[in-house]
């Protein structure tokens, strides 16, 4: 056997239980999925599979429901994660500094990314209740109407958003930190002795430094926020009038509660695309800021 | 992408920047430290304010909750803990669970993710450059998409309502960022190393078991840790592969908890279990915090 | 290289208690096998399960090879239906009998999860089943299910604030705007607004109460689309924006609901029978103020009450068909309804037992609820249901919150349905 044979056939065995798991788990479910979007499986076929060509397809582009949720989807993502930026930014700056006791304030920054978000979303319910939480009894003890976060379609996605935002901007400081950790001191000094600004240091040095890790955080963060499921399957269960359903939720009911698994698929299929598309676009705007 | 060196922790070992604030000049150090001190204070306000408030919820009567701010004197209880530890199940069967399912998603997540990373990392050229793409689209993919195909395969052999089973898909989740995490530790490796224990005429296991794991001691640390926070907190798998309360791990639970009430809204009890659920979390940063840092600092720079 | 032998005992306790930990999780298994009784489990709503436990407790003591295991689900209706679901849609479903609402039985049977139980029951299983609680039992020519509570629609209203109940959605808003302008109660009607199950109970009952009709066979778009529908949502709405209801009342379930009438802060209250007793209850502002009737209508239009009812049906996979149905006849039983409303405020679906002295006595109600039982009213029966009723509480919720005009929104609802039903191929299926 030659060297490099072996050495193939030894690479081989090394990653091939990894890669066949992450086959099973990543590659095999798209495929079912693309055969099952061709399927009627339902309560109407008594849950058995009946081929029915491109229908489900067809009702995914006139289910005004789908793009509904799709918009709602894609303004939440880009709202939350917009705001997650800007948060986590700043929250990086400041756990850059030296000060005592930085240690345990970064573990303590870090504990809503660390707990489940089934967790939380019951927390914030709470939070946000009419008329007993917290901002409600604030409103009122200053003599305020009380808000109903969670019965307003105005008001419903935002108190997601804030969930959302307060849950995963710990992540994105995090990442935002290693980025400037990584960035020398003496450019900075060098600034400082031509006399530029510290908002000069930030546009000039930080920013564009900070460029890699900015879009990793934006690709990570854009796909996790489009499947968004945990959080509004129980802050609100997609209510009020459907204003915070997304994708993955309308995806779930159709297969778990409707037993409609053909169009479950086609929905989750459908989701991946505009994913897909999204994804494209980030890589195409990174490709245009480089240039 | 293009990765910059990195050192094995960014925390400690990171290059010293005073960064752009403090290099402002002008500001006198009286108002700096003003600043700073109401930055955190912001900070922890936002990250803890409201877990304070689900501890405070939590020691509230019912009564004491709708009244309103006034009467802190009384109304404290600790009935909501009563309550949800003596339900059924008790609320630490949950965590039992989730820090069993945890524990052997870790375990199995390792086992295959160290050889995958090592036979990587001694590769170059094309299969790497393409296995590492692969890695990076699966590991920022939004998994709640495979819910319905897992159950479709949970059906098929029979894996339902059986933690030890769940860790096969946890494993396989997890897979991706552990090998990208694990990768860029191997790579930092100097090759000498290993070229001189095999003239000593140690086997690829024995390489590995005594050589290189030793001292890749930190990066597998915290890949374990992420992998394990992760297998803790996922919810739509462990909400269609699980059916039986007494199996539940505490995602789900606290998802079922928030559909049980009875006639009124308990929100004590769902506070109560709000903070026994984050307990064990908080623990686990509090002791593990630099790891964690480090691995989700790595692994975002090595993707 | 040698290891230090602290780390190698670490090593050996760790894989030792991974080791201990499956078996202790195998252990429970091994013991069920060992067991030679019969077990029946049943999933049933929290609620219920509290309720029948004295029914079960004599059952388990006077069947001492057959014995009922009750599991408890979550409280919300969907929340126990997907509980349910997930078992089943996993096979091997550790249930044998399941106590279901009568809105999910037509979906249940099409999806073949059923054991049809017309020949194990007797010539005719339903003859003393009240009127009201005997639909939504047979469908496609087939008993599927056996009713154990009857429930429905119920109006309370403050017997310290009024002489009498109002008749008409005008009577009930002009009472209202009264009593809280003379600063009696804080709102006047609490009802669930929530976008959830509870919302479309509501609404039945209101587009009844409007001559509106909701049926699969309606065209077009099963009835929604007429202006009856319109007026039931838009009179919903305008409690909203007259503030007769509050607010939150877009986010009210039942619990909520009550909380607010029991606090004494609101004048009517829609909601089911077991309420009454809750209100009873030391702590309630209400007890003893409180009457039941049913829910307004305008004049010329019959009241309505939306059916409820909860029965028990057998799972096809249980493998002790038999022994479920005996603990079916259990449940079901005369014994068992007596106790599930003298002790927890339910109601019969036994005729003879809205009669009985002792439960009159111990239910005042009764008569009441035997009234609104005769004008019951069903949610279409059709397996596609939950997607009906999910479109048309969207649509409900958005009218609600003051999103999209009643007229415009149960348009959409109606042509939504239409095309569900065309695109599934659900079309004419109803009972």
């Amino acid at each position: 056997m030659s060297r490099t044979l072996r050495a193939n056939l030894v690479t081989l065995v090394l990653i091939a239980p990894a890669l066949l798991l992450l086959l099973a788990v990543f590659v095999w479910p798209m495929g079912y999925y693309g055969w099952l979007s061709l399927q009627a499986q339902s309560v109407f076929t008594g849950l058995e599979p009946v081929p029915v060509g491109l229908a489900n397809w067809q009702r995914l582009l006139g289910d005004a429901r789908f793009w509904q949720d799709a918009a709602q989807t894609l303004r939440f993502s880009g709202v939350s994660v917009g705001l997650e930026l800007l948060l986590g930014l700043a929250i990086a700056l400041v756990l850059h500094q030296r000060w005592p006791a930085r240690g345990v304030v970064r573990s303590l920054t870090l504990l809503p990314w660390a707990l489940p978000t089934t967790v939380m979303a019951l927390g914030w319910r709470w939070i946000f209740n009419d008329p007993n939480g917290p901002i409600n009894g604030l409103l009122q003890s200053v003599g305020l109407a009380t808000l109903p976060f969670l019965a307003s379609p105005q008001l419903a996605w935002i108190a997601a958003v804030v969930a959302d935002v307060w849950k995963t901007t710990p992540f994105v400081a995090l990442v935002l930190l290693a980025g400037l950790q990584m960035i020398p001191a003496d450019l900075y000094e060098a600034l400082a002795l031509e006399g530029g600004h510290s908002w000069q240091a930030l546009w000039r040095i930080t920013l564009p430094l900070l460029r890699p890790y900015i879009f990793l955080v934006l690709l990570f963060r854009l796909a996790q926020a489009l499947g968004v499921f945990d959080l509004i399957a129980v802050l609100t269960g997609g209510g009020p009038a459907g204003s915070t359903e997304s994708l993955a939720v309308y995806a779930y009911l159709n297969a778990m509660r409707f037993l409609d698994f053909g169009y479950s698929a086609t929905v989750m299929l459908g989701m991946f695309l505009l994913l897909l598309l999204s994804a494209l676009l980030l890589l195409l705007w990174r490709r245009a800021a480089e240039a | 992408m293009t990765s910059p060196s990195l050192p094995s922790d960014p925390i400690s070992g990171g290059p010293m920047s005073r960064g752009p604030k403090a290099s402002s000049a002008g500001s006198t150090p009286a108002s700096a430290l003003l600043g700073r001190i109401l930055a955190v204070g912001l900070l922890l306000f936002w990250s803890l304010g409201p877990m304070v408030w689900q501890l405070y919820t939590s020691l509230r009567t019912p009564e004491a909750l709708l009244a309103g701010w006034a009467g802190l004197a009384s109304g404290w209880t600790l009935a909501n803990y009563t309550q949800i530890l003596t339900g059924d199940p008790p609320f630490w069967r949950y965590l039992l669970n989730s820090f069993l399912v945890g524990g052997v998603s870790t375990l199995l997540t390792l086992l295959l993710a160290i050889p995958c990373a090592y036979g990587l990392a001694r590769r170059s050229g094309a299969l790497r450059l393409v296995m590492g793409g692969t890695l990076l689209a699966t590991a920022v993919f939004p998994y709640v998409l495979l819910f319905l195909a897992l159950l479709e395969v949970a059906r098929h052999f029979g894996l339902a309502n059986n933690l030890l089973a769940l860790c096969l898909p946890y494993a396989g989740l997890s897979l991706p960022l552990a090998v990208l995490l694990l990768q860029a530790a191997f790579a930092e490796l100097p090759p000498e190393l290993e070229e001189s224990a095999v003239l000593e005429g140690l086997s690829l296991l024995q390489r590995l078991r005594w050589i290189l794991l030793p001292l890749l001691g930190p990066a597998v640390f915290s890949t374990a840790l992420l992998v394990f926070l992760f297998s803790w907190n996922e919810f739509p798998i462990a909400l269609t592969w699980l059916s039986r309360s007494e199996l539940l791990t505490l995602a789900p639970a606290m998802a079922r908890i928030a559909g049980s009430s009875v006639y009124t809204v308990p929100y004590g009890a769902f506070a109560a279990a709000t903070v026994l659920g984050s307990v064990p979390l908080l623990l686990l940063l509090l002791v593990f915090q630099r790891p964690i840092v480090a691995g989700l600092t790595q692994g975002a720079i090595k993707g | 290289m040698t290891r230090p032998p602290r780390e190698l005992w670490a090593r050996r306790l760790a894989l030792g208690l991974l080791a201990a930990l499956v078996v202790a999780l195998l252990l429970p298994v091994s013991i069920a096998v060992a067991r030679p009784a019969v077990t029946i489990r049943v999933l049933m709503p929290a609620p219920f399960v509290d309720a029948t436990a004295a029914t079960v407790d004599a059952f388990n003591r006077s069947h001492p090879r057959l014995t009922i295991a009750v599991t408890r689900g979550p409280f919300e209706t969907e929340s126990v239906s997907d509980l349910a679901i997930s078992s089943l849609l996993l096979g091997d479903s550790p249930y044998d009998l399941l106590l279901m609402d009568v809105s999910w039985t037509a979906k249940y049977a099409a999806a073949g999860w059923l054991l049809p139980l017309d020949d194990r029951l007797g010539p005719d299983p339903l003859a003393g089943v009240v009127s009201g609680a005997r639909q939504g039992n047979v469908i496609d020519g087939h008993l599927w299910r056996l009713p154990m509570v009857a429930s429905m629609g119920l109006l309370y209203w403050r017997t310290d604030l009024m002489e009498r109940p109002p008749r008409t959605p005008a009577e009930l808003v002009a009472v209202s705007r009264q009593l809280q302008q003379q600063g009696r109660v804080r709102w006047g009607f609490v009802w669930q607004g929530r976008q959830y199950e509870g919302l479309i109970c509501d609404f039945l009952e209101v587009l009844h109460g409007f001559g509106g009709r909701w049926e699969p066979d309606l065209t077009p778009g099963l009835g929604l689309e007429q202006p009856e529908a319109a007026a039931a949502a838009g009179w919903l709405r305008q409690l909203l924006v007259d503030g007769i209801s509050p607010a939150a009342v877009a986010n009210f379930a039942e619990p909520e609901t009550l909380q607010a009438f029991e606090t004494g802060d609101a004048a009517f209250m829609r909601n089911w029978p077991y309420a009454w007793s809750e209100l009873q209850k030391p702590g309630s502002h209400v007890a003893g103020k409180v009457g039941v009737t049913t829910m307004v209508a305008e004049p010329g239009q019959s009241p309505a009450a939306t059916q409820g009812s909860w029965g028990l049906s057998v799972l096809r996979g249980s493998s002790h068909p038999d022994q479920a149905v005996e603990v079916l006849q259990a449940l079901t039983g005369a014994d068992s309804q007596r106790r599930l409303v003298k002790d927890w405020g339910n109601t019969p679906t036994l005729t003879a037992l809205f009669e009985d002295p002792e439960l009159l006595a111990a239910s005042p109600t009764l008569p009441e609820q035997l009234r609104a039982l005769e004008y019951s009213v069903l949610r279409p029966i059709t397996p596609a249901y939950a997607q009906l009723s999910d479109i048309l509480q969207r649509q409900l919720s958005d009218v609600i919150t003051g999103g999209l005009p009643a007229a415009q929104a149960m348009g959409r609802a109606g042509q939504a349905s239409t095309l569900l039903l065309e695109s599934t191929g659900g079309e004419g299926t109803g009972a």
